[in-house]
Order: C-alpha cells, then structure tokens, then sequence
C-alpha cells in the first residue's frame, strides 16, 4: 500500500515536467483553450516556454509567430499594453501578414495589435504557389504585404539576366495582390529559369526601410516545334551553269550524232545505190555545227535557264513549306503555358 | 492525195480525244521521203513528201503512248511509178534511265500506185537515247529497232528488218524542234534466185507542241 501511494505521488509530481515536454503543437493547442476559457494566467507561461530559448523542442515559424500573437493578446486582456504591443510586433516583424480576426479579438486587442502594426515596418511576399498559368487568359498572382503605409517597390527579375521588372511602385498599406502577364519589359513571353520576386518599403511613418524576396522557377509548357527544311546545298539544286567539262562533252555528242546518222545512212544504202546520202548529211551537219555552237555558248555564258527556274521554285517551294512550318511554330509558341513553381534561393553556382 | 486528207482527219480526231488527258503532245510534221526497192530489176527510187503528226499521250512518270499517221507521194524517177504512202501507227515507251526508253510499236502502212495497192504490217522493238546538250536545251537523239514481225501483201516476210535514226531536238519555250534522219531496211528472202531489198529514208522536221 506504501509502495502504490509512493507511485501516485510520483506520477503526480511528474505530470507538469511530462506536459512541458509535449510537442509546441500540443502545448499550443493547450494554450489557445486555456485563452479561450478566458485562464489567461494559466495560457502566458505555457506561450511563454514556446517562445523560450530554453524550450528544448522545434518550433516552427508559424508556431512561434502564433505564440507571439497570443501572448500580446493575452496581456492586452490583462491589461498590460505595453507589454501586449512588444509581443505583437514580434508577431509582425515575423510575419507581416499576421492579422487578428475581429470575431475572435476585443476591440482593446485589435487597437493594440494596430497600434504595433503602426509602429513597426515590415514588407513580405508570400511564398509562391506552384501553378500553371496560360498567360493569354489567366495571370500569376504574387500576394506582398506592408504593415502600414509605405512607399513599395515591387521588382521581378531573372536570376542574372537582364535588367528587372517593376510589377508594382508606390504607396500601399496591407496586403496587395499583384498580378503578372508573364511578360518581361520587352513585352515577350519570360524565358525559362529561376527568377527572383524583391519587395523593398520605406514607412511613410517612420521612415523605417524593410525588403523581402521570393524565388521561383519558371518553366514553359509548349507543344513540340517542327523544325524547318534545311537550306537547299549544291547536291539538291541543279547546276545553274554549264561546267566547262560538260562544254566540251556537248561537241562530242554533236560528233557522236553526226556519225550515227551517216552511219546509219552507210550501212543500209551500200546495196542500194549507196551515192544517195544527202538526208544523213544534212543531220550530221547540224549536229556536228549544233555541238560545236552548244560548246562555244556554254564557254561565253553558259547559263541554263531551265535549272535556274528550277532552282528557283524549288527555292520557293520551300521557302513556303518554311513559312507555313515557322507560322504553325508560332500558333504553338503563343500557347506557351507557364508552369511556376517555389524555388529556395538563387540556384546553385556554376 | 486522199491519203493524206485521211491522215490528216485521224490526227485531228486523235487529239481532240485526247485533248482530255493530263499531259498531251501533238508533233505536226513534214518529211522527205526517199524510197528505195531493188526486186532484181535494178534499184527504183522515188521521192517526195510527207506529213503528218504525233500525238503522244503521257500517262505517268516515263511511260507514254503516241499514235501517228503519216501520209504522201513519192514521185518515181527514170519511169518508176508515183506511188501513194499511207501510215497508221502506235507506239509504247517506258523509260529506262534518265535518258534512255524502251519502246515497242505496231504499225500499218500502205503503198499505192495506179496498178495496185500494198499494205505492210510491222511490230517493232526497240530502244531510243536522248542525250542532254547544252544543258538540257538540245538533245541529241539516236534510235534503233528491231521489227521481228512485218508482213507484206503479195510478198514473203522479209528475214531481216530494222529502223535506225539519228536527230536533234532543240526546245524553244514550250514547243520542241527536231531534225531526224531515219531509215527502215527490209531484205526479202532470195526468191527464184533473186533478193528483193527495200528501204524507206526520210528526213524529217517535227515540232512538238504541250497542248496540256
């Protein structure tokens, strides 16, 4: 009976240590129902430990930003202004678009919170969503914030390419929704590759300067291209000139004809009164005459206008293969979808 | 005479049908036709003109059909007879490179003279070469054929016959000019101790014109 007491007391006296070990999540769960049940002086140490650089587990920046947004509006509830406001403006300074919902926050909460919003500058853009953005209907959409007013510049601008592009600048106070056509400045389609969103403020209150940036990669989504003909060599084309070798074989052939026919004419008239050759002469003549004034035009100019006419429709014919191809090319091009993804940083060096 | 007025009906009956077809050449034509016979009497000539024309019909890529008709008076010299010449004939070719054809044809000719009329019957193979001259402007023509079937009214079919020619064709635009010396050979079998021999030379000018 000793021993079961002894162990109650021990499980007891353990059960604070057990629940400070427990996940940020569980204790921030245990927070926001204490807060809830108006326990704030129960809620303020457990938020506290969180954001404790002694509090031994992870706390991610979403966990810590909201412990910071509880601890404020549990001390404004308490009465503690000053020290409400410092805890909003780490929320803030954490995350710029940290709001205070007004169904869930009192009026005291909600001036404190502006109030701290007022009093400290901060710019952000929100992570970029992987997306897939056909640039004739549809936009990219960046969300960037200023905690107050602001004069802001918003610039886009290819990883080491070229000069950026101003998406927005001027005077905005809380969260703005900048859409993109998927142009750079000199009004074509962005290239691919990793691109770089930078927000820079100057409070119009404090004259405070903060900036932000985001990476993203870009990818196009394009439909195969054809690719165009060649250009037409020496071996597609029909010679335009006669060659001075080709000159030279014309008077052969004019040779060669001018002997077939008296050939011709020999063999066959021989046994029948074979002095009757004048039919064959005059072809062989003509040949002979044509052969030799075929090579003395082929050395003057030697141009065929045949092949050259030729040469040309072939030239043209695809010239408008080519054209229709480049036409068709262009049709797919223009339908290039974006693909826009999240990037952690500027990419690795080359 | 009336020979000739039906050659030159059928040609232009021939490419008013034709005129339909895809790619049709019509060659009106004019020669000089030397006759030449020796039946054991010593050799006969006679001389004179014809004309006539070719309408070639392509059908495809390197094959072609052309039907012809010819028609004349060849004049006998030293009491030989005048004489009519008559031809209707067809012919196929194939292409077999760039500038060589085959070729295979039937023809009917007839000869007449006041004393009768002879009509010969031939089919022919052969082969004929155009040979590019100045680039393509002029061809060289050569052509030979084998004509293993004549038969001839009256006489026994020769044991040997054969056609040879040689031109050139110039082209001019569309139309295409030739000159061609060709020359038919026929050697009868030696009958009662004689050799007929006959040949037919001309020396023709065609113009081929694309009507379509």
């Amino acid at each position: 009976m000793r021993r079961l007491v002894w162990a109650a007391a021990l499980v007891v006296g353990a059960a604070p240590a057990l629940a400070a070990q427990g996940s940020t999540e569980e204790l921030l769960v245990q927070a926001h129902q204490f807060y809830e049940r108006l326990e704030v002086e129960r809620a303020l140490p457990l938020l506290r430990q969180i954001v404790s650089p002694n509090w031994p587990f992870e706390v991610s920046a979403d966990q810590r930003v909201d412990a910071y947004k509880y601890l404020g509006a549990c001390l404004a509830l308490a009465g503690k202004r000053d020290s409400s406001m410092l805890y909003f403006r780490a929320a803030i300074e954490r995350d710029p678009f940290t709001e205070l919902d007004p169904s869930l926050f009192t009026p005291a909460q909600l001036a404190t919170f502006d109030e701290a919003r007022r009093r400290t500058l901060a710019v952000a853009v929100r992570p970029v969503q992987p997306a897939r953005v056909d640039p004739r209907t549809t936009r990219v959409t960046f969300t960037v914030v200023a905690t107050h007013a602001a004069l802001v510049n918003v610039k886009l601008s290819a990883i080491g390419v070229g000069s950026p592009l101003v998406l927005f600048q001027g005077t905005m106070d809380g969260v703005r929704e900048i859409a993109w056509d998927g142009l750079l400045a000199n009004r074509r389609l962005a290239p691919p590759g990793r691109y770089t969103l930078a927000i820079v403020g100057r409070s119009r209150v404090t004259g405070a300067a903060d900036s932000a940036r985001v990476y993203f990669d870009l990818r196009h989504e394009v439909a195969a291209l054809e690719d165009t003909l060649p250009d037409l060599d020496q071996r597609s084309l029909l010679p335009e000139r006669v060659s001075p070798e080709a000159a030279r074989r014309d008077v052969v052939k004019g040779v060669g004809v001018a002997a077939a026919a008296l050939l011709i004419a020999r063999a066959a008239n021989g046994d029948l009164g074979g002095s009757e050759r004048g039919a064959a002469d005059v072809v062989a003549a003509t040949a002979a005459i044509t052969g030799v004034v075929a090579f003395l035009a082929d050395r003057r100019h030697g141009a065929i206008p045949e092949n050259i006419a030729a040469n040309a429709r072939h030239r043209a014919q695809r010239d408008s293969v080519n054209a229709a191809l480049r036409a068709r090319n262009a049709d797919r091009i223009a339908a290039t979808v974006l693909l826009v993804a999240p990037a952690a940083g500027e990419g690795v060096e080359r | 005479m009336r020979a000739a007025r039906l050659v030159a009906g059928a040609i232009l009956g021939g490419v008013a049908c034709a005129n339909a077809q895809r790619a049709l050449t019509v060659e009106p034509l004019v020669s000089l036709a030397e006759h030449r016979v020796d039946a054991g009497f010593g050799v006969e000539r006679s001389f004179g003109p014809i004309i006539g024309g070719v309408g070639t019909l392509r059908l495809g890529p390197g094959l072609a059909v052309d039907v012809r008709a010819l028609g004349g008076s060849l004049f006998g010299a030293n009491g030989v007879l005048d004489r009519d010449l008559g031809e209707l004939g067809v012919e196929g070719s194939v292409a077999a490179g760039r500038w060589l054809s085959l070729q295979v044809g039937a023809a009917r000719r007839a000869y007449g003279t006041k004393l009768g009329r002879q009509t010969w019957t031939t089919v022919d193979v052969g082969a004929a070469a155009r040979v590019p001259f100045a680039g393509g402007a002029i061809r060289g023509v050569g052509r030979a054929a084998l004509l293993p079937v004549v038969s001839v009214s009256g006489l026994p079919d020769p044991g040997m016959a054969f056609r040879a020619a040689a031109g050139l064709e110039y082209r001019l635009r569309a139309a295409t000019l030739g000159l061609e010396y060709s020359l038919e050979r026929y050697d009868f079998p030696i009958d009662q101790g004689v050799r007929r021999l006959e040949q037919l030379a001309t020396l023709t000018v065609l113009l081929r014109l694309r009507l379509r």
